[in-house]
């Protein structure tokens, strides 16, 4: 195998390693193709097995011949390996470099893993694109809309699954005569049935009106065909006016009100994905500040615009919530490429609508269905994390501003979710190293050509096994079948510790605590069925024996 | 009774109130000599809001005469609305409510707004509600019970070897702030405390607030000493600081102030322990603000936190600017040290800043609640506040007369009690099983100290207190707390006691806004009021079925 020719020391005896909120270990390193171990040989001590895949950048120290690496992961997590021999130092370095900067998707761990669980449900079949939308087969929708095999082969629209929901009356060959009037192919599709009103949400790429004002008959034909009789939407451009104007001239562009007379266009502003990296740079930079200044700290925090980004997402996931709960109005979601900010519009408005995204396994359905088959370009998107020293290209952290706006509102109804915060974070992780294949390639065609169903094993797999769901499970949750309405004001809004405090603050009083909630509620269970039980026995006994009734 | 002089319309019918969490309601409007009494009048609910005039920090009140109003408009000659004029009065509470009160007529709108105005700011103590007050399930204060210093005496049995407990202030008349017995080395005499009290700011003589029961360490507090500006000196406050450390090797002082701060206090007659008369004790400055700074901290917070304009830049910009959060971080990390200086370096520890009423009771209370497990119960954290800042005479009434909305000027108002509450959420935070009370409490105290139907929190000092009669004649809002029916509230149901000594993290990342306080009457805090609920009432359900 050709990892061996770049690890030139693979083991090196008497390293230290120091992780946050953990003793100082030593013992022996040993690098492998996937993986940096170190193993102290002794019993009840923790190792540390690190995906290469997770590491986001190193730095290297000297004081003599006793060298440091500093390793910088993508889970922002910082830990530090102290290296007898600087020879092996640099050995180690240079080849940890290079296993982490690997392009070759198929050289990933995922095509190496094999699990050491007992599977029980695949997830490669848990949630099937024809499966997406089967509970709403049996009611009236079908009357207005259908599944199209149009993109069966991904010739339509490169980015989207091959199967799609869309108007009813809308045939085959308009939606490709559509596809071509829309960025990327990615032509209206149905996103989200609203049960109580019989309202949609449609997502789509930005039109293609270029300056002259190009208009394509079917896509107005298509996204009309959505409407009521007499009814009007809205159309929500994450973009503001201003760029959407300017994207005209590289031969994108909006729907115009001439054109389209029974629409209304909002327009919001949510950054593009090269801003949302710096932010996210600059947010780490401030959690991992040593200095003592509240001052300095509440401005970096300030500056680094994370929260304002999170507002922004939420409010406008709120607006389109609002324009179909309360208005009772259809909505189309896009900005430019319809792969980003569309998403996290379309998804956190879900989340607000629909108590079923939030059960565990709704949840997943919906990363399933509004991310990963919607054509998120994870691969790219999450090549670098917060600490990598290259120039960042198409990386963003657009689903992670996703899982810290679903924690926003998590924390705000803390009882309305079947999970806790740790899917949350589960899924941060994973998205950036894995050693499942769910988050490989940059969308279902992508992942088709990989063969990731055959050739690795799906998160799904692991997380939908009974310990972990049971790990996962919120012991507050309570069924609420009603929309959330978060609140949106910037003192609601808070950092999300559980992801970028995590290693600087010991969370170790909190978990204490937690677990204290999950015991009380637990033996509170226990009692209410003792209690059943013997409210059980004396009813029966009363029947028994007659003299038991009262009078 | 005087009341009646200020009360020109006692009654308003058909009144409109607004206020937070709650859909507008429709009722009747009394005003009394002590509350704001609103009745809803709607079939099927007798909802009422019965507020304590004290606690109303600031109102606002605008008229509109819909007559001239209408008549501008209609051309038709004729208006159907002959209602006349309204008025609208903004009530900002000091525990932070704003309600709104629509009243129709505007001469009843201007009667009951200056009957607010007049009735919520008297100054004569004797006239205020907890003097009214008569609870029925309560005994009122006996005036021969021990005071919580003596308790505290009593209860460290390891104090009595080389500590007394000293009655020299019996009449207040060496320490007017001071209760009548404190804690002194065995060998001091009461004339000995006498002279050091007239070289002490105010007699604030240096007294034992709390004993280490681990390594036999202590916190004393006192006021500056009053060098001015020619380094006077005092034996006695040499001796008797020396007769603290006996047998060890040294002390530490914790100076509230700036070394700067402290050479210019010379000036005024102030100063600080030289280390040329008090060479065994080290000296640490630690600057934390107070008095106009800290109120001024307040209501810049509270306007950020009100602040509806929905940009997350202005918003953190504001906080950034409102220092509050400073304050917290300074006060923390100051008790930190000082809980440092006696648990981790075994070394007894005095505090001081200049008047020593202030920040040394903050600093000293918080080191009690981070090394010491007997003050994080419901009844250990009761009598800590009723010694360090009832009894050791924090200045209540001065500090709490107006909180962040009155219009008024400000003199001596000061939150510091209100930090106090902040520091020890941030604690409660922290370390959510080792304490054993709830933030309800804190939430609690932090409104009672404002505006109170108990005279717990009333004059500024034990002196004052007694002149008047506060312990004969008013209730005890500690006792109150701790009734069967109270207590279930401020528990927390996830305590575990723990010996260890909690250190909180003071760095800014791990300090947060007491959202529970500042943004209490916004929407978002119910959700988390209500989990707390939930997992309270299980607890207490338990207590019920292993009682059964």
């Amino acid at each position: 195998m050709e990892f061996a020719e770049l690890i030139k020391t693979p083991r090196v005896d008497g390293v230290v390693l120091h992780r946050p909120f953990m003793p100082t270990v030593e013992g022996t390193l040993c690098l492998t193709g996937h993986h940096l171990i170190l193993s102290s040989r002794q019993d009840n001590t923790e190792e540390l097995w690190l995906l290469h895949s997770n590491i986001d950048s190193i730095e290297k120290r000297f004081v003599g011949s006793l060298g440091s690496i500093i390793v910088k992961c993508k889970d922002l997590r910082v830990i530090q390996l102290d290296i007898p021999g600087m020879e092996e130092c640099l050995n180690i370095a240079s080849s940890i470099e290079a296993l982490s900067t690997l392009d070759s998707i198929s050289l990933m761990y995922p095509f190496f893993y094999r699990p050491m669980f007992e599977v029980i449900e695949d997830g490669w079949n848990s949630f099937l694109p024809q499966d997406a939308f089967k509970d709403l087969e049996s009611m009236v929708w079908t009357d207005e809309w259908r599944l199209s095999e149009v993109n069966k082969d991904f010739s339509v629209c490169p980015s989207y699954p091959p199967l799609v929901a869309v108007p009813k009356d809308i045939d085959d060959d308009s939606l490709k005569k559509v596809a071509t009037f829309r960025h990327g192919g990615r032509f209206p599709v149905l996103s989200y049935y609203h049960k109580k009103n019989g309202m949609v949400m449609m997502r789509a790429g930005q039109p293609l009106t270029g300056t002259n004002g190009r208009r394509c008959k079917e896509d107005e034909k298509l996204i009309n065909a959505t409407l009521r009789p007499g009814k009007r939407g809205y159309i929500i451009d994450t973009r503001t006016i201003n760029v959407a104007q300017q994207a005209k001239a590289r031969g994108g562009g909006f729907e115009s009100e001439g054109n389209y007379p029974q629409w209304r266009r909002i327009h919001k502003a949510i950054e593009r994905s090269n801003v949302l990296q710096e932010s996210l740079i600059k947010l780490v930079e401030a959690c991992n500040d040593q200095s003592h200044s509240m001052d300095r700290w509440l401005s970096k925090l300030e500056a680094s615009n994370w929260q304002t980004h999170v507002k922004e997402v939420l409010t406008t996931a709120c607006l389109a919530a609002q324009c179909i709960d309360r208005e009772g109005a259809s909505v189309l979601v896009h900005g430019t490429e319809g792969t980003d900010s569309t998403l996290l519009v379309t998804s956190l408005a879900q989340i607000i609508l629909d108590p079923a995204c939030r059960t565990i396994k709704g949840f997943q359905n919906l990363v399933e269905r509004e991310w990963l088959q919607a054509g998120h370009p994870f691969q790219q998107r999450c090549a670098q994390s917060a600490y990598s020293n290259s120039k960042p290209r198409l990386e963003a952290p657009v689903f992670l501003l996703f899982l810290d706006g679903v924690w926003q509102i998590l924390r705000q109804f803390p009882c309305s979710f079947e999970f806790t915060e740790s899917l949350l974070v589960l899924l941060f992780e994973h998205a950036y190293a894995s050693q499942f294949g769910t988050f490989l390639g940059n969308s279902a065609a992508g992942r088709a050509k990989l063969s990731l169903p055959e050739k690795t094993v799906s998160l799904w797999s692991w997380v939908n096994r009974p310990q972990e769901l049971e790990r996962l499970t919120n012991p507050l949750y309570e069924a609420n079948s009603l929309v959330i309405w978060p609140s949106v004001a910037p003192q609601s809004l808070l950092l999300w510790e559980g992801v970028f405090l995590r290693w600087n603050r010991s969370s170790k009083s909190l978990d204490e605590a937690y677990d204290e909630m999950v015991h009380i509620i637990e033996y509170n269970k226990e009692l209410q069925n003792k209690v059943n039980t013997l409210r059980r026995q004396l009813a029966q006994l009363e029947t028994e024996d007659p003299l038991l009734h009262t009078p | 009774m005087e009341f009646s002089e200020h009360i020109k319309t006692a009654n308003v019918e058909d009144v409109e109130l607004r206020q937070p969490l709650h859909p507008p309601s429709r009722g009747t409007l009394c005003i009394t000599g002590h509350h704001l009494l609103f009745s809803d009048r709607e079939e099927g609910s007798s909802r009422q809001v019965l507020l304590l005039l004290r606690n109303i920090d600031a109102i606002e009140k605008s008229v509109e005469n819909l007559l001239g109003y209408t008549s501008f408009f209609s051309h038709a000659g004729h208006s159907e609305r002959t209602s006349g004029s309204s008025g609208t009065i903004t009530i900002k509470c000091k525990d932070l409510r704003v309600l709104q009160l629509d009243i129709p007529g505007m001469e009843q709108c201007l009667n009951i707004a200056h009957s607010i105005e007049t009735l919520s700011c008297l100054d004569n103590v004797s006239e205020m509600y907890p003097f009214f007050y008569r609870p029925t399930d309560l005994n009122p204060q006996s005036h021969r019970g021990l005071s919580a210093m003596e308790t505290y005496y009593g209860q460290t049995k390891e104090l009595h070897e080389r500590w007394r407990l000293s009655s020299v202030n019996r009449a207040y008349s060496v320490c007017p702030s001071y209760p009548p017995a404190v804690i002194v080395p065995n060998s001091t005499d009461d004339d000995v405390l006498k002279r050091v009290a007239k070289f002490r700011q105010g007699g604030r003589f240096p007294v034992l607030c709390y004993y280490h029961r681990k390594n036999g360490m202590v916190i004393m507090r006192s006021s500056q000493p009053l060098t001015g500006a020619n380094r006077k000196r005092c034996k006695e406050d040499e001796l008797l600081l020396q007769a603290v450390i006996d047998g060890s090797d040294k002390g530490y002082i914790i100076d509230t102030r700036s070394s700067q701060q402290v050479q210019q206090a010379r000036i005024t007659g102030g100063g600080f322990e030289s280390k040329s008369f008090y060479d065994r004790w080290k000296r640490l400055h630690r600057q934390m603000e107070k008095g106009k700074a800290l109120q001024e901290s307040l209501i810049k917070l509270v306007e950020a936190c009100s602040d509806e304009s929905h940009n997350m830049d202005r918003w953190l910009s504001k906080l950034e600017n409102s220092k509050w959060l400073s304050h917290v971080q300074t006060a923390l990390s100051t008790a930190g040290l000082l809980a440092e200086c006696v648990e981790r370096d075994g070394h007894s520890a005095l505090v001081h800043g200049s008047e020593g009423t202030d920040c040394s009771l903050l600093i000293s209370t918080l080191a009690q609640l981070i090394m010491d497990p007997c003050c994080r119960t419901l009844e250990g954290f009761l009598g800590l506040l009723e010694r360090e800042w009832v009894e050791a005479g924090h200045p209540f009434q001065q500090r709490c007369a107006h909180s962040a909305y009155s219009h008024a000027r400000l003199q001596q108002e000061s939150p510091v009690f209100l930090l106090l509450l902040d520091c020890v959420w941030q604690l409660w935070r922290q370390f959510p099983l080792a304490l054993g009370f709830s933030e309800a409490l804190l939430l609690r105290l932090a409104t009672e100290v404002y505006a109170s139907d108990y005279g717990t929190f009333l004059c500024n000092s034990d002196q004052e207190r007694s002149a008047l009669g506060v312990k004969e004649n008013t209730y005890c809002l500690f006792r109150a707390l701790l009734r069967p029916t109270e207590r279930d509230i401020y528990l927390n149901p996830l305590y575990e006691p723990t010996e260890l000594a909690i250190w909180p993290s003071v760095h800014p990342q791990s300090l947060q806004l007491w959202k529970g306080f500042f943004l209490r009457w916004t929407q978002q805090t119910r959700h988390l009021e209500e989990v707390q609920e939930e997992i309270r009432n299980m607890v207490i359900e338990w207590g019920k079925l292993a009682l059964s």
